[in-house]
């Protein structure tokens, strides 16, 4: 991977180390290598022996912070490393009350936006052997030689229209913030999507949908889904059933976006999850969409003190509470 | 037998075969390849190495309907429901078709055999694709498959840039190319081969790993094994040698049908029972039980580990936790010596 990441990875892991070995937290939760340069797995460090083994780098796409729900129960306190996004995703967390705040000890991490492998190999056009990055560009490595191409380009699709690459709550910055970003292309397919006809946007989703294999990974890794019961798997009365027809796909995929309005961090978590790639953010943006056209620019998870809107009352709100 | 088609000619032999029944062929759904019956205008992929999720749907699909019910007053008619058209699973790789035959053993060696499975395996010729290539994820050869040949094939089947050579193996193979005869011509005098594809080495000991594991059940290993898994579904669906089904009705009381589906042992209300006891209450249960079950229940019964090194879990396991990473965590890695 890349070299300029080493002296990061020292900073974070003479950071927390210090924190692991002293007691001010009994578990630190991070990324280490997986069998392949292209994938980062979840840590679990518990001692300086696990900590070696601790990894940041262009493939880090893992929201570490469902964990907490998990390892709370285990542990006292628990250190998290946090991209954007994850702390994001722990505000929601904490918006939800499933995580005390003064349990959990929240190191940032501003994030460069995190690599896409098949968008790799795809731009390398053959077996790609590894990469190097730098000033945002990537070296693409073959054994044919090597190309170049924009960092950019090259993100994973949760990663590119993200506003917020630096966490917005921490108790520790551990690297130099990147500064808010602009997303102008972020909700272009759903306005594509709008501009189609009721009838042309079902026979999209149907299709889109058809492939679910109701394997539930979008919701187990999705920061909103913390229900300690899902309705997927309520018996009495039984919402969802598990024939593969379209009502039952839609069924779930619309109860799951309709719970997420106004309390979807846009972290892309759900799409990057799903095996057969259905592009569950265009759902979960549409939410995000309608809920700032109704009730005034609204980011989940970017403030846990500022309520969603469904979950607040105010009387000048567009719709009426009853209608007279 | 043997013959060739151009691979521009190719359409022409999918629409002659789907006319006899469903013909499933990796095709291209969007962004992914999938296993699916072809209709005129598919996008057929046979240049992918692995389909999304293993072709097992063609013989334990992720919903069959058995049965057909209606009721009307006190009276109860069910009808039985069974797939009759042949069926043809052209493109399978042989790490696929190698977990065709584990799961055989499990539906079809047992007194009575699963009447469905058995209805769809016998129905169905299947066409094996010799791999040309691998991906970084495949790693069968590590399970004794041999990426360029399926031994269990109807029909061999080998892709050159130009067109795809097909010698039947079997009498269900021959007949399904003499049927076809009109779309291919003659290659007797020619000889086959696949390429030979080398896959990844993960350095996997296999040897004595089950009969090891039988003293493992409560080995610490698995109080850090399962810490990353989601609880999602995704390796089993995607593992082509996953088989485990639920039966349910879709409908409602005057009228529907019963279907069994695919289940999947790492969620919660897989072992839950009526009185509320779950005896796999939490992920550590359910992690544990499906590794044991591809590494040393299956190989107990069967004689062989339920893995066949597809890659599938690799590159899908959102949080890449593998049977490869099993595997090394319960110790059956080569450990180089000092």
């Amino acid at each position: 991977m890349a070299e300029h990441n080493l002296e990061q990875v020292d900073k974070i892991r003479e950071a927390v180390k210090q924190d692991l070995l002293g007691g001010r937290i009994d578990l630190l939760l991070g990324w280490e290598k997986g069998h392949y340069w292209w994938q980062s797995r979840p840590l679990f460090a518990r001692c300086e022996e696990d900590l070696d083994k601790l990894a940041w780098d262009s493939f880090c796409a893992v929201n570490l912070s469902r964990y907490l729900l998990e390892e709370l129960k285990e542990h006292g306190k628990v250190g998290l490393l946090v991209k954007g996004c994850d702390a994001r995703a722990f505000n929601r967390l904490l918006q939800d009350n499933m995580v005390p705040r003064d349990r959990v000890v929240l190191y940032g991490l501003p994030c460069p936006g995190m690599l896409d492998y098949d968008r790799l190999t795809e731009e390398a056009g053959r077996a790609l052997l590894s990469i190097t990055e730098q000033n945002g560009q990537i070296v693409l490595i073959t054994a044919e030689g090597e190309t170049t191409a924009d960092r950019d380009q090259m993100l994973l699709d949760k990663c590119r229209d993200c506003l917020y690459p630096d966490p917005v709550v921490y108790d520790q910055m551990l690297l130099s913030p990147q500064g808010d970003k602009e997303a102008p292309e972020r909700f272009k397919k759903v306005e594509e999507l709008e501009a189609l006809s009721a009838q042309e946007r079902f026979v999209y989703w149907e299709k889109e949908l058809s492939r679910c294999l109701r394997c539930y990974a979008c919701r187990q890794a999705c920061p909103f889904c913390s229900c300690r019961e899902c309705f997927v798997e309520q018996e009495n009365p039984r919402w969802q059933g598990r024939a593969y027809q379209p009502s039952e796909n839609f069924m779930f995929h619309l109860i799951r976006a309709y719970h997420g309005a106004g309390r979807c961090i846009d972290c892309g978590e759900c799409e990057r999850s799903c095996p057969v790639d259905i592009p569950l953010q265009e759902l979960n943006r549409k939410l995000i969409k309608d809920i700032n056209e109704l009730y005034g620019d609204y980011e989940a998870g970017l403030d846990a003190e500022l309520d969603p809107p469904l979950l607040t009352y105010r009387p000048d709100d567009p719709a009426a509470f009853s209608e007279k | 037998m043997k013959k060739v088609i151009a691979r521009e000619k190719l359409p022409e032999l999918w629409a002659h075969l789907a006319a006899q029944g469903p013909l499933y062929l990796p095709i291209q759904d969007g962004p992914v390849v999938l296993f699916q019956p072809w209709a005129e205008g598919a996008e057929v992929n046979l240049d992918a190495v692995n389909s999304a999720v293993s072709p097992k749907d063609i013989f334990l699909p992720r919903e069959e309907t058995f049965m057909h019910y209606r009721t009307s007053g006190r009276q109860l008619e069910m009808t039985p429901v069974e797939a009759n058209e042949p069926v043809t699973a052209f493109g399978v790789h042989p790490c696929d078709l190698k977990a065709i035959e584990l799961l055989d053993r499990v539906f079809l060696d047992q007194d009575p055999p699963d009447a469905l499975y058995q209805n769809r395996r016998d129905k169905t010729t299947v066409v094996a694709l010799s791999c040309r290539e691998a991906d970084p994820f495949c790693f069968c050869s590590d399970f004794g498959v041999d990426p360029a040949d399926a031994p269990g094939a109807d029909v061999m089947a080998y892709l050159t840039d130009s067109s795809l050579l097909l010698e039947a193996r079997t009498e269900k193979g021959k007949a399904l190319l003499e049927q076809s005869g009109d779309f291919l011509a003659d290659a007797s005098k020619e000889s086959f081969s696949g390429k030979e594809v080398t896959t990844a080495d993960f350095n996997l000991q296999l040897e004595g790993l089950a009969e090891n594991l039988k003293e493992r059940f409560d080995d610490p290993v698995w109080d850090q094994l399962y810490k990353s898994c989601l609880g999602c579904g995704v390796c089993t669906y995607v593992c082509p040698t996953c088989y485990c089904f639920d039966v349910e009705d879709f409908g409602h009381e005057a009228e529907g049908e019963r279907f069994r589906c695919w289940d999947s042992c790492m969620y919660g209300h897989f072992t839950e029972m009526a009185g509320g006891h779950n005896p796999r209450p939490e992920r550590k249960e359910r992690v544990r039980q499906r590794f044991l079950h591809k590494l040393q229940y299956y190989p107990e019964i069967h004689n062989e580990i339920a893995c066949v090194g597809c890659g599938r879990c690799l590159r899908s396991c959102p949080v890449n936790l593998d049977i490869v990473q099993a595997i090394k965590a319960l110790g059956g890695e080569t450990v180089e010596q000092c």
